[in-house]
Formats: C-alpha cells, structure tokens, sequence
C-alpha cells in the first residue's frame, strides 16, 4: 500500500504562554526566539497510522511538506519514525498562501508522485486548526474523504476507516485511493529511534519548486488567497482569586458548588 | 545492524561539534548525537569565550557565528552589602588583530556550531542519546542508544560536567560536591540601547563582569554579568557542598546578588525570559579522570578540564582545545588502525604540550586556595573599607594611605592572618 | 525590589515534559537523612521538605545532577529525561 503523509511544521506547542506574541500590525504570530518549529502533532499521528498500516500491509510512506528554510526538519522527523521518502515543496510564489492554495499545491505533488493509495493528514494544524487541508485534497484529488479517522485497515472493498464521534465511532468503508485525516484518538505518535534518526540525518530532502509539479503560480501566495485574516491579536485573559471559606471542609465545598454553579462554571 | 563510524561523538557542545568538525573535516564518517531536541537544547554557561581555537577552526566564525557581543571591557568587582569596588579594563587589545573574547548564548551557538559540523560532512543526530557502552572485552566497541547499537572505532564521550559516558567507561568515579560549583543565571530581556547605556558600550562591544564577595554571602564561588545583545546574563557560581553547609539554595544567592545597589539599577526595568541551572568541575587537574581507554576518550567538561583561577572560571576554550586532540588523535588512530588504549595515549601527549594541561598543573593548586573564606568575605570587605576611607572624607585630618589601611585592618584581620594567605596564593593563583 | 520565586522563573522557561518520571527518591531513606542537601542544591525546588517529609516533582528539573552529586545516602536514583524531553534552553 502506497502512502502518503501531508505535514506542516507548526510553532513548538509547548512554549510558555508568556512567550507567545503576535505582531498585530503585520497580523503575523512572531515566532519566539530560539525554539524551533516542529512537527504538527496530529500530523505526526497520521505518520503513525501511515506506519501501522505499513506494518500490516508493507508498501511505501512518502511524506510531503510545504515550507521554507528548515523545513525538511519535518520531513526528516517523519522518516526518523521510520517513513520511507519524503519531498519538500518550496517556492517564493507559495508565500501566504491559504488553506485551498495549500491543498492545491500538496495535491499536484501527489498528481506528480502518482501511484498512491491513500493519502493521510492530520486532523488540523496545531497553529491555526482550521482543518481544511486535507479536506480540500481529496476535493481536488477527486477521492473519497474520511475525517477524524481513529483507526483504518485495509479491506478487500478499500479502506476500513473508523471515525470519532462524540460519543462513538462510526464505521466507513471506502473505495481508494481516498483521502484520511487523522485525529489524536489514533494514539501517541512512536518516538523516532537511534537508527532513524541517523538515517534521516543522513538523507538530503529533495526540493520540488512550484514548476516540478506544474503548479498555476496564479492560484497560489497571498494574491490568490481566498480567505483573509483582517486582525490578529492575543485575546486579554483575566485571573481573579477567589477564597471560598467554611466552617467544615463540607459547608466549604458546598459553598464552592454554589459559587461555580453561579459563575456558570457547572 | 549499522555500518560502524570510525568515531561517535557524544555530547553536541563545544567539545563534541568541536571534535565531530575537524573529524569530517579528515574525511572520517562521524557521528555527534545529543539527548536535547536539538543541539544546544541541554547547555547553558556564564557567558563568554576566550581565545582564538574557534577562529582558527571556523573560518566563517566572526561573519556568521550568532555570538552576542565581543568583550572589549573586563570588569571585576568586590561587593559588600552596600559597597561595590570596581576594576574596569577596556582596551583595543580586546579586539585587535582580532577579537578575543565573545559573549555567547549557548542555545544559539551550539546549534549553529553542530550545524558547522554537518556541513563538513559529520552526521549530526539531535534527539538521540547514548544509554551505554558497547564492549569488546577491555574495549569500547560503541553506544547503545535505546534500543539500537551504534559501532565505533572510536567513542569519545563529550557529554558535559555530568558525564555519564565517563562513569560508564569506568574513568570517572561518582562526582563529590567539593569538586563542583552550582551555576544559575538568569536572562534578562532589555532593550539594546538601555544595555549600551548602563554598561557604557556600543555597536557589538561586550562587557564580562565577575563579583567576588557579599553575592555569595561569603560562600566559595562569585557572580556575573555578560551583555548579549538584547538580554544580559546575570548569575551566581557557588560551591555545592557550601550551599548543603549552609542550607541556602543559589537561587538565594542570585536573587541578593541582583538586589544590590550596584547591580539592581543594570537590571531594572528588564523582563526574565529564562532560568537555568548547571553543574561546574572546579577541582581542574585534582579530579580529572584517566582520559583515554581502547576505544575511548574523554573531553571537555567530561574530563573536568575546566580551569579556576579566582578571577576567571573558564571551560569552553579547554573544551573546543580538547575536542580537536581529541578528533587529532581519532586521524591518527585511524591511519595506524589502531584505537587501543595505547595508540589513544597520543590524547594525553596533545593535551600536555598544549595550554591546556599546562594551565591545570600551572593552577594545580587554586582550587583548594580558593575555598579560602578571606577570598569572599575578608578581603571584599576590606577593600571596600579601604575605598570608603581613601574616597570619602570624614572632616578629620587625614592619615596617610598605609596608615588607612591599617585603620582598615583593624578589628577584621590580623597581619598574621593575611600573610598565610598572600604565601599559600601566591602558589597557588 | 521584589523577589521572584523559583517556580516563577521556571515558568518561563521551555520544557518538554516527558510522561516517564526521569528521578526517583527512596524517600523510606530520606528520612532518616540528617541533612536533605538536595532541597539546598537543587536549583528548581524539586525537592520539597514538609512534615518531615521529602517530595519530590520532575517536572520543572534543569538537569543539572547537583542532587545526585550532593545527596550521599543512595536515595537518588537518578537518570536524564528520555532524549528530546525534559528542559529546552531558547538561550542558554
């Protein structure tokens, strides 16, 4: 089974809230300094689908990205996990573009790669989580499309896919290729071991330019954008204390139920 | 099972990418991992580095290296709890023919310094850390890494103060809190023009200031400040063993050292972006494990190599010196096909005829001489008395300086109690 | 001016908190300690002294071995974070 894995590098989730800033002016998020992005999370996720279906079913896991300088660095922390091949797109001409142009741009590079079965996404990017992505792809693709997959197997009809409900999980069999996005009810992610990471240390990750994957550089970047961010800002969070006291640790914590249930809290 | 590299480096600091660098740069397959997401992640220092190993070794180092600042000011202050007396040393030698010293952040520079590595041809693995030795009878044959075994000809453990590379090859016995010092600092965010006015600077000139006296309320050790570009690094070294004597945690210690006088008014205004914590070999030559076994050698802050002197702390130039004996005896071991114990003894020969195990012998002696408690409380105490007397007139007639001196003296110390000092320092720094 | 406490400072910085605890304390040992150097030594408050007691919490750790270098009673059995958790220095 042939598989492909979209991922984006995101700002690392785990820096301090303090030290996240937007530039308001620029309607930009300022990267902090010193902290590399990382892998998307729920990406990684679908890498970890991608590879336990790969164990069941062999075949071959291509990753792809879209990004500038670094970018690789996602590329080869999916290969540390044991991916197979992976390509990064980068063209000046990608700049600001939005979630279809994005789509746009990882469906002509799996057009290009050709022979796949399934192409897997993260739910959404842990930076913006508009999750439309991978959506959009199989959209442009013309595939069959399963969201928020907990589970996939491989059936004799296609693909076996389950996906999260709120309370439950629905049960889809699909025709492939088809398009998957993958939520974090798959499970942890595997750490990358020593030996991949030395292989993915080794390898150089090719660059596919807008022209290698005969991409209409008018339907890409900012100019074709077709959703526009008009302001950008750090929403003002308020802290207040509030010491509920009682006679006993029971009237106590009656009074704080009162309290939390007044404040709409439960 | 992984095709053997003729060496693994242990540990991406200055050491390690020192090592791995001029490896590939020989053309030898190296590997340098780092338990940290990326290299850099795990180190922290004072500040600054001092000498020219890293011009030599890096041709792009001054257009490219991301250091802060250069040093072109050396201060050195004695505090007591109100009182702050100065040297202040600003001289073109600083920076002619070329700089000398470099305000660094570790974070930053160790990443671009593994990236140097890469470039040269070493494979450079963040994220990945050597749980164990592999061995072949006497030898060191590789690291385990999880569940992975990496053969090497040669491993060269470069894995910091708390080598854990070291103890596992059975150089380095269990580490005693008298031969380390505790190191925490702060950064703290400023604006660059408040830090080139507070510290008299401009452009990329650096200031490294170290304190010696009330910062550490008498405890071994001492304070410092580095100037970064839009941040200053303040902290406090101590003596481990002090610290449990003295039931106080060197965050204490930092927190009077930036509430005094003096050092408030550079801080003020600023806003903390990070907080760190590192362990120092201070004991030089004294506690320096065996450096080489077949297949193995140790550098850097591994080997203690680390020295002390009372008015300078430094271990990175040993660090980087080390690393490159370290790679030129790997070369040479690889020529001759032989990484035993005593093809890898060429480590020590290098060591000994280079600075750095001629400084350790040199200052063999300083570490014991500056546990001395005259350092940190008599003698700052003294000299800012005798400042405050020579400075600051008190309507009587005046005494000449000698005499002023004795004045200072009088009811603090005895001549009898300074003049073992002066002898024993006088060998020993 | 104000003091900041340890578990402020810690919070500015960036951790990558590891669910595998990375040091563990005999604290049966601990008490019969007679001089709890690792609440002294350990630059993070890891190890708190209350009732008598020692606890101790992994998360904010710098990773420094102060407390393994310091404690002598055996008490620590200590280890680094698994590669890629645990403190990540922005400046260092």
């Amino acid at each position: 089974m042939n598989i492909i894995v979209c991922v984006k590098q995101v700002l690392d989730p785990d820096i301090p809230p303090a030290k996240f800033k937007v530039d308001s002016a620029s309607k930009q998020v300022v990267p902090p300094e010193g902290i590399p992005p990382v892998i998307n999370p729920y990406d990684a996720q679908a890498v970890e689908l991608a590879l336990r279906l790969k164990e069941k079913q062999g075949g071959k896991i291509t990753v792809l990205t879209v990004g500038s300088d670094g970018a690789d660095k996602a590329v080869k922390y999916a290969i540390s996990m044991g991916a197979d091949d992976g390509f990064v797109l980068s063209d000046e001409v990608f700049e600001g573009s939005d979630s279809f142009s994005m789509a746009y741009i990882l469906s002509k590079a799996v057009e290009k790669i050709g022979e796949y079965d399934l192409v897997l996404c993260g739910r959404q990017a842990a930076d913006w989580d508009e999750g439309l992505v991978g959506s959009i792809i199989a959209e442009s693709l013309g595939t069959s499309l399963v969201t928020l997959a907990e589970d996939a197997e491989v059936v004799d009809e296609g693909l076996k896919v389950k996906r999260v409900t709120l309370d439950g999980y629905q049960a889809f069999i699909v025709p492939t290729p088809a398009v998957v996005t993958v939520s974090n009810e798959v499970g942890q992610a595997r750490l990358p071991s020593g030996l991949g990471i030395i292989s993915a240390a080794r390898r150089q990750i090719p660059v596919w330019k807008a022209a290698d994957t005969g991409i209409d550089p008018s339907l890409v970047g900012s100019a074709a954008a077709r959703r526009k961010l008009f302001a950008l800002s750090v929403p003002a969070r308020e802290r207040k204390c509030e010491i509920i006291e009682g006679e006993t640790p029971a009237e106590a914590a009656t009074k704080l139920a009162e309290r939390l249930r007044e404040a709409g809290a439960i | 099972m992984e095709q053997g590299f003729d060496a693994i480096v242990v540990g991406a600091g200055p050491a390690g990418c020192a090592c791995a660098y001029k490896l590939a740069k020989a053309g030898l397959q190296a590997l340098v991992i780092d338990r940290g997401k990326f290299a850099g992640a795990k180190n922290m220092w004072g500040g600054a580095f001092y000498g020219a190993e890293l011009l030599e070794l890096l041709p792009d180092f001054l257009e490219e290296a991301p250091f802060e600042r250069y040093v072109t000011r050396q201060k050195i202050s004695f505090l007591t709890v109100e009182d702050c007396l100065s040297i202040d040393f600003a001289s073109p030698k600083f920076s002619q023919p070329a700089p000398h010293g470099f305000v660094i952040l570790r974070s930053k520079f160790d990443r671009w310094f593994a990236d140097k590595a890469q470039e040269a041809g070493a494979i450079v693995a963040p994220g990945l850390g050597a749980d164990d030795l592999l061995w072949d009878g006497h030898r060191v044959t590789g690291i385990k890494a999880g569940n992975d075994e990496l053969p090497a000809s040669a491993v060269i453990a470069c894995d910091g103060a708390n080598s854990v590379m070291a103890q596992k090859a059975g150089l380095q016995t269990e580490l005693s809190p008298e031969d380390m010092k505790q190191g925490v600092k702060e950064v703290i965010e400023l604006p660059r023009e408040v830090i080139e006015q507070r510290f008299n600077l401009s452009g990329r000139e650096g200031m490294a200031w170290e304190f010696a006296g009330s910062c550490t309320q008498g405890l071994p050790g001492g304070g410092f400040i580095y100037t970064n570009q839009d941040s200053i690094s303040i902290g406090i070294v101590a003596q481990l063993n002090a610290l449990v004597k003295r039931k106080i945690q060197a965050n204490d210690l930092l927190e009077g050292f930036k509430s005094h006088p003096e050092v408030a008014r550079l801080i003020e205004g600023g806003k903390l972006v990070e907080y760190s914590g590192h362990l120092i070999p201070v004991s030089g030559i004294n506690m320096m494990p065996e450096l080489y076994r077949d297949g193995f050698l140790v550098a850097g802050d591994a080997a203690a190599l680390v020295l002390g002197t009372g008015l300078i702390l430094e271990g990175a130039n040993f660090a980087v010196a080390s690393g490159i004996a370290a790679a030129e005896t790997v070369i040479k071991a690889k020529e001759k096909g032989d990484f035993s114990r005593e093809s890898l003894s060429t480590y020590q020969k290098l060591l000994e005829e280079s600075y750095v195990l001629k400084d350790l012998k040199t200052f063999k002696k300083a570490p014991h001489f500056l546990e001395n408690p005259h350092i940190y409380n008599l003698y700052p105490e003294l000299a800012c008395d005798l400042a405050r007397r020579i400075f600051i007139g008190d309507g009587q007639p005046r005494k000449t300086t000698w005499n002023t001196l004795r004045g200072s003296l009088k009811g603090k110390a005895s001549l009898l109690q300074i003049l073992p000092d002066l002898w024993w320092g006088k060998g020993a720094i | 001016m104000n003091t900041i406490s340890i578990e402020d400072k810690l919070a500015v910085n960036k951790f990558d908190i590891d669910k595998d605890v990375h040091i563990r304390i005999d604290e049966d040992i601990c008490q019969t300690c007679n001089h709890h150097a690792c609440i002294y030594v350990c630059p993070a408050n890891c190890y708190k002294l209350s009732d008598g007691r020692i606890t101790f919490s992994y998360e904010g750790c710098l990773e420094c071995g102060s407390c393994n270098v310091a404690c002598d009673k055996g008490a620590i059995d200590w280890t680094l974070p698994r590669p890629g958790f645990g403190i990540c220095y922005q400046y260092g």
